[in-house]
């Protein structure tokens, strides 16, 4: 009888830990099958809503900068200082990849068409910069 | 961060566990390869640059980002700022404010504009100069409205072959909205012209860090003044019943309709009357297109030198299929309806016609309201795939003036005027 009563004991612990076994694993794999995963999903931050304030004046917050990642390499801190006079430098990264002549043109437009002023030597070092990083065969990413 | 090789080890067991039989026993736990699920597609993102090839996304490839008064839109550059509007934003006639592109040239922006110091002069060759605020614009001029689409020039640039450089647009650079503000020629009337004038030139708050008398400095735009479209054009304070966002030119932008946005010219605060043609970079080398048929030639002939060009102006026809958008498998036999825009710079669309077998067959799609000859015209088609397997949908319009869309690519140096016929590849899978 007390033998009995301890293994009938033992099965009924045992289909409980079955049980919330059973169950956790259907609420887990529930929860799995739609594969939440914000940190990889681009999530980005909401605004603040700006304050608005009395009068004629008429403000937004700063236009936000969103910095580029620039292959690392030779040139690219000339890149940094005077491509970024009137642009970031996301107007070389979301360029396609360029043949390495359309880069030479590209910077020579900077300088004669927009007046950009770079040395030349600087010129030289940013089209190789660019041809480097930037072409079909040199691009990375 | 989820790791996503812990993540797929545990959708093998649970997948096992699901398989569920206590006969696999836990040898079944490390399953066999076909377990493997798909890494799931929220893990995965779009290239963060295309090409050599077309880039073959309807949106550029840019991050989804937030910049002030907007909805978060595609980032093409953070300064000057350039937008994209999202692909499912153009399922309605009108874009949303918030969800409007953005297009800037020069780097220095207002991102604060006084009313109590702000105003639109109006000079050069007249006899009577004005200053006007907001209030002498709400309350000098009657307001009119007018639907007109806004297209950048370079709207859909990623598509040319070869690559050209520029702002890298998908087909987002669009967006319709309904402008109110004041007749262009009433002001121009109320400034007088003298006699031997030739062109208007506009300018806004805009400013560049480049030299004086550069592109770089300062943009300006130019309409001839025996154009026709100055007839149509308005200072928009208004868009779709609200006040500009600062991105899209608050407090008054210039409307153009029918005409690439080049010269929707954003926080306009000067109108100047030109005697002689505006010789500035931005009409004499910027914003040019080949003098040919659809302004189309080869880097050949630009090479050689050989390529007279014009200012853009006019938008030619197109059309867009929005919905469904190719995103997900479609059941055979499920009705759907296919859904898009239409539009052209030369007047009211009068057709759309979708193609579901590589244009053996073209079919005419039900057009919505008529909002006016330089709106998009939203479209629909019902439409029930019998079978399963890959399609191709087509879709083209036709203008009032007969100008269809063509099936042939072009190409220009500045990456401007494109207008085929888009594709959407749609798969249809199993019903049951």
């Amino acid at each position: 009888m007390k033998e009995g009563g301890a293994s009938s004991r033992k099965r009924f612990a045992l289909s409980c830990v079955l049980c919330v076994l059973l169950a956790s694993t259907a609420l887990y794999a529930e929860f799995d099958a739609g594969f939440y995963a914000p940190e990889r999903g681009g999530s980005i931050r909401q605004t603040l809503p700006p304050a608005a304030g009395s009068g004629a004046s008429y403000e937004v917050g700063a236009y936000p900068l969103y910095p580029a990642n620039l292959a690392p390499g030779d040139g690219q801190s000339e890149v940094a200082s005077y491509c970024n006079t009137c642009h970031s430098p996301r107007y070389i990264t979301m360029q396609p990849v360029l043949p390495a002549a359309v880069w030479t043109a590209e910077v020579n437009k900077m300088v004669k068409s927009y007046g950009a002023s770079i040395p030349e030597d600087a010129t030289q070092k940013i089209i190789r910069y660019l041809q480097s990083h930037y072409t079909p065969e040199t691009r990375k990413k | 961060m989820t790791n996503p090789d812990r993540a797929l080890s545990r959708r093998r067991f649970l997948k096992t566990l699901g398989a569920g039989s206590s006969a696999m026993g836990l040898a079944g736990i490390w399953g066999s390869p076909d377990a493997m699920p798909q890494e799931p597609a929220a893990l995965r993102s779009v290239p963060d640059f295309t090409g050599p090839s077309a880039n073959p996304y309807w949106n550029s490839v840019g991050p989804i980002i937030t910049e002030p008064q907007k909805a978060p839109l595609i980032l093409m550059a953070d300064r000057p700022v350039q937008l994209e509007t999202p692909r499912h934003y153009f399922l309605s006639a009108f874009t949303p404010n918030e969800a409007f592109y953005v297009r800037w040239h020069l780097q220095t922006l207002p991102n604060s504009v006084d009313l109590k110091e702000w105003c639109l002069h109006v000079e050069g060759n007249v006899g009577n100069p004005l200053t006007l605020n907001l209030p002498d614009l709400l309350e000098r001029f009657k307001a009119v409205s007018i639907a007109a689409v806004n297209q950048c020039s370079g709207n859909s640039r990623s598509r040319l072959q070869p690559r050209v450089p520029g702002a890298q647009w998908g087909n987002g650079a669009m967006g319709n909205a309904l402008w109110t503000g004041v007749k262009l020629r009433e002001i121009l009337d109320a400034a007088k012209l003298k006699s031997g004038s030739l062109q208007v030139q506009f300018e806004g708050l805009d400013r560049g860090k480049g030299p004086e008398g550069y592109g770089s400095n300062r943009f300006m735009k130019s309409l001839d003044l025996n154009d026709p479209v100055l007839e149509e054009c308005i200072v928009a304070h208004s868009m779709n019943g609200e006040p500009l966002p600062m991105l899209n030119g608050f407090p008054v932008r210039l409307v153009v309709p029918g005409n690439f946005a080049t010269y929707w010219v954003k926080c306009l605060s000067w109108i100047r009357i030109l005697d002689k043609p505006d010789d500035n970079f931005w009409m004499k080398t910027a914003y040019r297109v080949p003098d040919t048929p659809g302004g189309s030639t080869t880097p050949e002939e630009v090479n050689a030198g050989r390529i007279k060009t014009i200012p853009i102006a006019k938008m030619p026809v197109r059309s867009f299929l929005i919905s469904p958008d190719g995103s997900g498998k479609i059941p055979a036999g499920l009705p759907l309806q296919l859904r898009g825009i239409a539009f052209s710079g030369h007047g009211r669309v009068k057709k759309v016609e979708v193609s579901a077998d590589e244009g053996a067959n073209w079919l005419d799609a039900h057009l919505g309201e008529d909002l006016g000859p330089y709106s998009f015209r939203t479209w629909e088609l019902p439409w029930t795939p019998k079978r399963p397997g890959k399609y191709e949908l087509a879709v083209r319009a036709t203008d009032e003036k007969g100008h269809a869309q063509p099936d042939q690519a072009i190409w220009n140096p500045g990456g401007y005027l494109w207008n085929r016929i888009e594709r959407q590849k749609i798969t249809i899978g199993s019903a049951a």
